[in-house]
């Protein structure tokens, strides 16, 4: 059973459409990733998902049926429009905001005193929040998405107020909490972050569906038409089947684009025929950013 | 309903335990402490206790009885009575200022009742009224000691309606100072609450902790647990404050014991509290739903401003209320959902008001208790995630589908 079943849903704000017959399934296990540029629809479809906003069309379905109180406990949520009770002592804060997932006040306040020390802000437990900078306040945030256990962790764009030490320390933790058997759906537009850590994505641009499926898959889609090549000495400018070729900086090291049609064992063995000794043949596997660009700027041809 | 219980324990804790709500709750006990202490030391430094003299040439005061004051109060001692042979020896014990003031009956005073006082400044009113006491005393003193009584202290009428087949006694001031002070405590307990309501409704929008709140409990929990949280903070507010004032009442009453206490009526408490909750319900869910809409606590306190001025309509007309408690317009007001609760009450105190419009009041104030907290509800849900944009009415009717 897919933990979210995401069924052709719309949702227009006034005369904009912000959700546009989006659907996807996530299933139970791993990172999945919600990727698109600013404003493709990506909170709008969370907030769908999570029961905030009532989408105009199609419907979505969240551990097998739709959106209950008791499902609330089972979920961590990580809004991407941060907020924690500014007025009130960060411990008591995460603690108010932990009972209300479910947990007994004292469980809370052990599990939020672990979480404390390992982010770094047990000297900051008796402050007010407001006192705190934006990157602990987030950090905070994430003790409340992640301390009552979720089972579906779903979190928009985590890293955009984190500098790299503390990105790297969320990775880990996203990390950790899939390989203990969580669904963590994450949203972001900074593909490179999602490459190391998604299992499955969605691409969404201008509230359409452009790229749903297993990341490597995707990628071997878009890969096959380029080459990297190493040689011992330069290549001739000339070799049927590849439409151009650069050199990075003329050291021996080129980026060939591929004709339609070729595949790169083709280009292999002519190389060979030839007798160019080869030190690295590798078929390039573009980047998440770079399919982004392809994908989206294509889509964007289209529509124009 | 458990998290219910949470956002109403968080959200009152968060208040009384702020230093703020601790001095605003003692700041008022306080200043009436003061005000009471000021005009008790200026009631002892302005009693004048020389005792007042009288002249009898009528003769019927020749064995005269004596008040004893064991009816008054601390500061309400009768001034001591000296009897004068002569006018010109009560003249000399006035120079001398033996006493402050002194009255001359004349000999026919038994037929005219004219009386003649000597003094040197406008006496008090009590120079006068004790003689008055002092002379109905004596001239009372021949009649059965029951009959002397009653004629002293007037008589309590109870007044039983056909109706209502309540009773109301016509010396019972507290039964009809009650409803006013009620109607007060009640606009301030409103303003007070609601005030809290608002800032905890805005607070919630500032914070952006929406998200948080609605993917973790109910709207309609989250709305029961701050509405009624935050009434109790109101409540713990007012309820101190009476509890303050029952105090001052208690030591005014043994002070002016002139001032009776009358018994309070428990039909009359109960159509109180009958009308209090669900109006104070209606008006704390309609401060919520405006919270839930706006964007700025100032605006919202801007709007919610209004809501105080129907409360208040009431206080202006209590004059004409009290003198004509069954006019159709003392009716109007005491049905009309905003006016009722300081209405009702002080008619029931005042007459005996037909049972069904006291059923027809509290149940339109019920109803509309009801509809406001859908109404909150609603705001809510629409105004959810609009941050700095404010929601209109006709939005919170029109949409179907949130």
């Amino acid at each position: 059973m897919s933990t979210i079943v995401v069924d052709n849903i719309s949702k227009s704000f006034g005369t904009k459409k912000a959700v546009d017959g989006v659907s996807f399934n996530v299933e139970p296990g791993g990172v999945f990733g919600l990727l698109g540029p600013n404003g493709a629809g990506k909170t709008t479809s969370i907030r769908i998902i999570l029961d905030i906003f009532k989408p105009d069309h199609g419907k979505v379905s969240i551990f097998g049926g739709a959106m209950t109180e008791a499902m609330k406990n089972r979920i961590g949520y990580l809004p991407e429009e941060r907020g924690l009770y500014q007025e009130v002592t960060l411990e008591k804060c995460l603690v108010y905001l932990a009972t209300l997932k479910g947990m007994n006040e004292k469980k809370s306040q052990e599990r939020i005193s672990e979480y404390l020390d390992q982010f770094n802000l047990s000297d900051y437990r008796k402050k007010k929040v407001k006192e705190l900078s934006k990157g602990m306040q987030q950090k905070a945030q994430l003790i409340t998405t992640l301390v009552h256990d979720p089972e579906l962790i779903i979190i928009d764009e985590p890293f955009s107020a984190l500098d790299p030490v503390n990105t790297q320390m969320v990775k880990d933790l996203l990390r950790e909490q899939a390989k203990l058997g969580k669904t963590i759906v994450m949203s972001t537009h900074q593909m490179y972050q999602v490459e190391q850590l998604c299992d499955r994505i969605v691409l969404i641009d201008r509230g359409k569906t452009v790229l749903y499926g297993k990341l490597s898959e995707i990628r071997e889609q878009f890969s096959g038409n380029e080459i990297i090549l190493r040689t011992e000495s330069p290549l001739p400018t000339q070799i049927p089947g590849i439409n151009s070729i650069n050199s990075e900086n003329g050291n021996l090291i080129y980026k060939a684009h591929l004709a339609e049609g070729v595949s790169p064992q083709q280009i292999l063995q002519y190389l060979l025929s030839q007798n160019i000794i080869l030190k690295q043949f590798e078929i390039s596997s573009p980047s998440l950013d770079e399919i982004f660009i392809q994908v989206v700027t294509k889509s964007g041809e289209h529509d124009a | 309903m458990l998290k219910a219980w949470l956002v109403l324990k968080y959200e009152y804790l968060r208040h009384v335990k702020q230093k703020r709500f601790i001095v605003a709750l003692l700041s008022v006990p306080l200043f009436i402490l003061v005000i009471m202490g000021i005009s008790f030391l200026s009631v002892i430094f302005t009693i004048d206790n020389t005792p007042i003299g009288y002249v009898d040439n009528s003769q019927f005061l020749a064995n005269p009885i004596m008040l004893d004051g064991k009816d008054k109060g601390v500061f309400d001692k009768p001034l001591k009575i000296i009897a004068y042979d002569s006018e010109q020896a009560a003249q000399t014990a006035l120079d001398e200022e033996k006493i402050q003031a002194f009255f001359v009956l004349p000999a026919d005073y038994l037929d005219t009742g004219k009386s003649k006082l000597v003094s040197k400044k406008i006496p008090d009113s009590n120079v006068t009224s004790d003689f008055r006491l002092f002379l109905r005393t004596n001239l009372l003193r021949n009649y059965d000691q029951k009959i002397a009584e009653r004629v002293l202290e007037g008589p309590d009428v109870e007044i039983k309606a056909i109706e209502g087949g309540r009773e109301r006694s016509s010396t019972n001031i507290l039964g009809i100072a009650l409803p006013i002070v009620a109607g007060i405590l009640f606009m301030l307990a409103v303003n007070i609450s609601g005030g809290y309501l608002l800032q905890a409704m805005v607070e919630e929008k500032e914070n952006r902790t929406m998200e948080i709140i609605v993917t973790s409990i109910s709207p309609t929990q989250l709305m029961v647990g701050k509405v009624i949280g935050n009434l109790s903070v109101g409540l713990t507010q007012i309820i101190t404050w009476i509890l303050f004032g029952a105090l001052a009442v208690h030591f005014a009453l043994q002070s002016f014991p002139s001032l009776e206490a009358g018994h309070i009526d428990t039909y009359f408490l109960v159509i109180m509290i009958l009308t209090f909750l669900p109006a104070f319900v209606m008006v704390a869910a309609m401060m919520a739903a405006i919270g839930a809409s706006s964007s700025e606590i100032k605006e919202a306190q801007q709007i919610a401003s209004l809501f105080t001025i129907p409360i208040v309509i009431p206080f202006w007309f209590i004059g004409s209320i009290m003198a004509n408690p069954n006019s159709p317009f003392s009716v109007f007001l005491s049905i009309f959902p905003f006016t009722a609760p300081v209405i009702l009450p002080l008619r029931v105190a005042l007459s005996s008001v037909p049972f069904w419009q006291i059923t027809a009041t509290i149940l339109i104030l019920v109803l509309i208790a009801i509809f406001s907290l859908w109404l909150a509800g609603r705001a809510f849900r629409l105004g959810l995630l609009r941050y700095g944009k404010r929601l209109s009415l006709m939005e919170i009717f029109q949409k179907a589908q949130v």
